[in-house]
């Protein structure tokens, strides 16, 4: 063996790893400000300004989403950019965002901005779209920023500063009662003499009410139907979004600023409130009414459910209305849509819907070519056509659309070739600033979240009680905002 | 005399000396470690800067916006973690979860090997059949079982109603972890049984052969012969289900996603939770994979301590100095 003159010494490479370690784990270098770039040509039409450039975006594997992405055509030859599509759910959307903007990239220049989960913790990472917006070198928003439903522009696309606006309504998923109109029908009387009050899903209905109903399916129609209601109760996002809408019925919230935190929010959140008289009565409702629900419940979030109700194993169960498109073409005709019941406080629908976003690493053509993107897909032809698309079907987020005749005309149309339409009537009341339902918009609320649903896991699961419960969550949330 | 006496003894070590071959060159002065030097180098980048970069952050409040900031923060992550009871009892679901499966695995694993072993025909056929489940991808095998076990479409939701269990298992806190044990048994057994059976194919038969003639039964040999030649095969068989179950993830997030209750939230759900959902608590999270580390380390020397031939090992190191 040969010894070479100038050995390694066991010293000298511990050494040389070690500083390596620490060079590498210096900050790196990033910037966060873009500025918007004027165009770059395209015969003065300026749709066509960015034309040859690539764009990448990522979203949940939602209905507008899976729309565009089955039909990007439109957009690249009005544009000549090139779009490329990613869809996951929304756990990985997260994950990857916040990749992209630790790294101080712009990999995905459009993004699926989640109000709770990328908006508030992550809202300095997304260019305001105001000077694009107001910039005269690209095509105006048609019918301008007003045609957005008002409490949707809020809710998704401001954050704490109400001059700034981070991304533009794309859907709006919202939280509805489905039931099976058949079945109602068929029961109707015997349910009305048995229990003293009319049954049909209507704005009167409350959630005691609803319990009565859920409990005679059980007893008096199982040769139709397993269960009388289900429920997304699995320990995961889709329970908190379920029991949401039981708590602010009853009076309670999760922060004291309430329902304002839903909107613009707020840097001080106020206390957390949510282990309150009226939270403690929620959730004690809430418990007898898993009991009697389908005995899956807990472990299906809102696809199993769909599922479940789809299989016609369920009777009614409040859902994103998103479904009716799937439930359409399952029982045409069959279905109908109600508002959710009230509860001594207020009626409430857990909304769900996501704007779409620029990342603010994004510069120049591909800054602007993301914008036209935006642009588009939340035009109200774009959101007409995604509204028709066969693998889904979105919702529209600008009142334009709904006023549209041939929109109009699809409404009580059964099968329609707008199948989401079918919900319209019972979203735009559900839309209402007195019936919307919003989670507040704070940086932690992911773990807020976690919080959420684990505890009301534990109290379904292990026979645990309400008011322990609502203490425990209650502890928790005040710990993490701390 | 006495000095012939004592210049023979001076004169013989110097003999001796000079029959041995030369000191060889050990350690980092050698040629061989030169040679090593560049893929060491790249190891040590790969493994020891994210674990220095990983001690750092687990002190600091790390901040990713924009570009990565770590602030000190002296001990407060390991403070915040060491006293959430919650971070407790994921250790222990961990350490259920993995005494469980490990035990399974390797007995099953086992039996199996021994079966396959004492089979003349179709042996090919038969462990082809039995690896199969380790081909699939863990995230496939969760969705496989999800949909299964899915009270409204399920094939073996449907056939365990059939014989009167009709509670679905993945909605009750008691069998959930029962039922993402016994995925992680279905998928990895095979894995074990292969290793196993390449140990006992190397037991030479004319021991065996040595032991019927004496009298020995087949458990007898089986414990007394088989099994001690097969240490170091079952050491390996252990680390390897071992370090791949103290990270199990795929399969949970697929089924459960933690729940129900919690109950099948161990570590490392928690920690991807941390890291990757929850926001700001990549500290926090650093914290928790320090302690994985720290029980695979452990771990890992516990096997090496009961399952190791340390004379066998040494025997080795002293030939090779030779």
């Amino acid at each position: 063996m040969t010894s070479l003159s100038n050995p390694f010494t066991r010293r000298r490479f511990l050494t040389g790893a070690a500083g390596t370690a620490a060079l590498l784990a210096l900050p790196g270098c990033g910037e966060q400000t873009q500025t918007p770039t004027g165009s770059q040509g395209g015969g003065g039409d300026p749709w066509k300004q960015f034309s040859g450039t690539s764009i990448n975006m990522i979203s949940e594997n939602t209905p507008p989403t899976a729309a565009i992405a089955a039909n990007p055509g439109p957009f690249e030859q009005l544009t000549g950019i090139k779009l490329n599509i990613q869809q996951m759910e929304l756990d990985k959307v997260v994950e990857k965002v916040k990749l992209d903007f630790s790294s101080g990239t712009a990999q995905n220049h459009v993004i699926y901005a989640d109000p709770y989960q990328i908006l508030a913790p992550l809202a300095d990472g997304l260019a305001d779209l105001k000077p694009l917006i107001e910039n005269k070198d690209y095509p105006p928003v048609e019918k301008g920023i007003e045609d957005f439903i008002p409490t949707q522009m809020d809710a998704l696309g401001k954050y704490l500063d109400a001059d700034k606006i981070y991304a533009l309504p794309y859907d709006a998923p919202t939280m509805i009662l489905h039931y099976r109109k058949d079945l109602f029908e068929k029961y109707a009387d015997k349910m009305q003499s048995d229990l003293g009050f009319d049954p049909m899903p209507s704005e009167a209905m409350t959630w005691d009410q609803y319990y009565s109903i859920a409990e005679w399916f059980n007893k008096n129609a199982k040769s139709d139907v397993k269960y009388g209601t289900g429920h997304q109760a699995k320990q995961h996002d889709s329970l908190q979004a379920d029991f949401s809408n039981v708590l602010w019925a009853y009076g309670g919230d999760y922060f004291e600023k309430g329902q304002e935190l839903g909107g613009i929010s707020s840097e001080d959140p106020g206390a957390v409130t949510v282990g309150s008289d009226p939270g403690v009565q929620a959730a004690t409702f809430y418990k007898k009414l898993i009991k009697i629900a389908h005995p899956s419940s807990t472990t299906w979030d809102w696809t199993g459910l769909a599922d479940a109700f789809l299989a016609g194993q369920i009777a009614m169960c409040p859902n994103w209305h998103e479904f009716a498109a799937g439930e359409e073409k399952q029982f045409p005709g069959k279905i109908g849509y109600a508002l959710l019941p009230k509860g001594p406080a207020r009626r409430a629908h857990n909304f769900g819907g996501t704007g779409i976003g620029i990342n603010g690493n994004a510069k120049d053509a591909e800054l602007g070519a993301a914008w036209l993107f935006v642009n588009w897909a939340t035009s109200p032809e774009t959101q007409l056509m995604t509204l028709g698309s066969k693998v889904g079907g979105g919702t529209p987020t600008r009142n334009s659309v709904y006023e549209l005749p041939e929109v109009q005309a699809e409404i009580d149309k059964s099968p329609s070739k707008y199948p989401n339409i079918r919900t319209a009537p019972t979203v735009l009341k559900a839309w209402e600033k007195e019936n919307i339902g919003l989670r507040p918009k704070v940086p932690q609320w992911v773990q807020l979240n976690t919080i959420i649903f684990t505890e009301l896991s534990k109290m379904l699961t292990q026979d645990g009680d309400p008011a322990a419960t609502m203490a425990s969550m209650q502890d928790q949330m005040q710990k993490a905002m701390q | 005399m006495s000095s012939a006496v004592a210049t023979q003894e001076t004169v013989a070590p110097a003999v001796e000396e000079q029959d041995k071959p030369p000191k060889e060159p050990r350690g980092f002065n050698t040629f061989e470690f030169a040679l090593m030097a560049p893929t060491l180098a790249l190891l040590a980048l790969l493994s020891l800067v994210p674990f220095f970069t990983l001690i750092a952050m687990s002190f600091s409040d790390v901040r990713t916006l924009g570009r990565i900031r770590l602030e000190f923060t002296g001990l407060e992550n390991w403070v915040d973690v060491f006293t959430n009871p919650a971070f407790w009892a994921s250790w222990g679901r961990s350490l259920i979860y993995f005494t469980s499966i490990i035990v399974l695995e390797m007995v099953l694993g086992f039996a199996f090997a021994v079966v396959l072993n004492n089979l003349i025909r179709g042996r090919s056929l038969l462990l082809s059949v039995v690896l199969l489940p380790m081909f699939l991808a863990p995230v496939m095998v969760g969705l496989l079982a999800r949909f299964l076990l899915d009270s409204t479409i399920g094939l073996y939701a449907k056939m365990l109603a059939g014989v009167g269990f009709d509670t679905d298992v993945f909605a009750n806190p008691s069998t959930a972890m029962p039922a993402v044990i016994l995925i992680d048994v279905w998928e990895w057994t095979p894995l074990v049984a292969l290793i196993m059976l390449a140990g006992l194919t190397s037991v030479p038969p004319s021991t065996l052969e040595a032991a019927a003639v004496d009298g020995a039964g087949f458990f007898r040999s089986l414990f007394n012969i088989v099994i001690p030649q097969m240490k170091a095969v079952i050491l390996v068989a252990l680390l390897v289900r071992s370090m791949d179950a103290i990270r199990y993830f795929d399969v949970i997030t697929a089924t459960t996603n933690g729940g129900p209750a919690d109950a099948t939230k161990i570590i490392p759900i928690r920690l991807y939770e941390m890291a990757f959902r929850f926001n700001n608590q990549i500290g926090q999270a650093a914290v928790v994979g320090l302690t994985m580390l720290v029980f695979s380390i452990a771990l890992a020397n516990v096997f090496l301590r009961f399952f190791g031939d340390r004379e066998v090992a040494r025997a080795h190191v002293a030939g090779g100095d030779h």
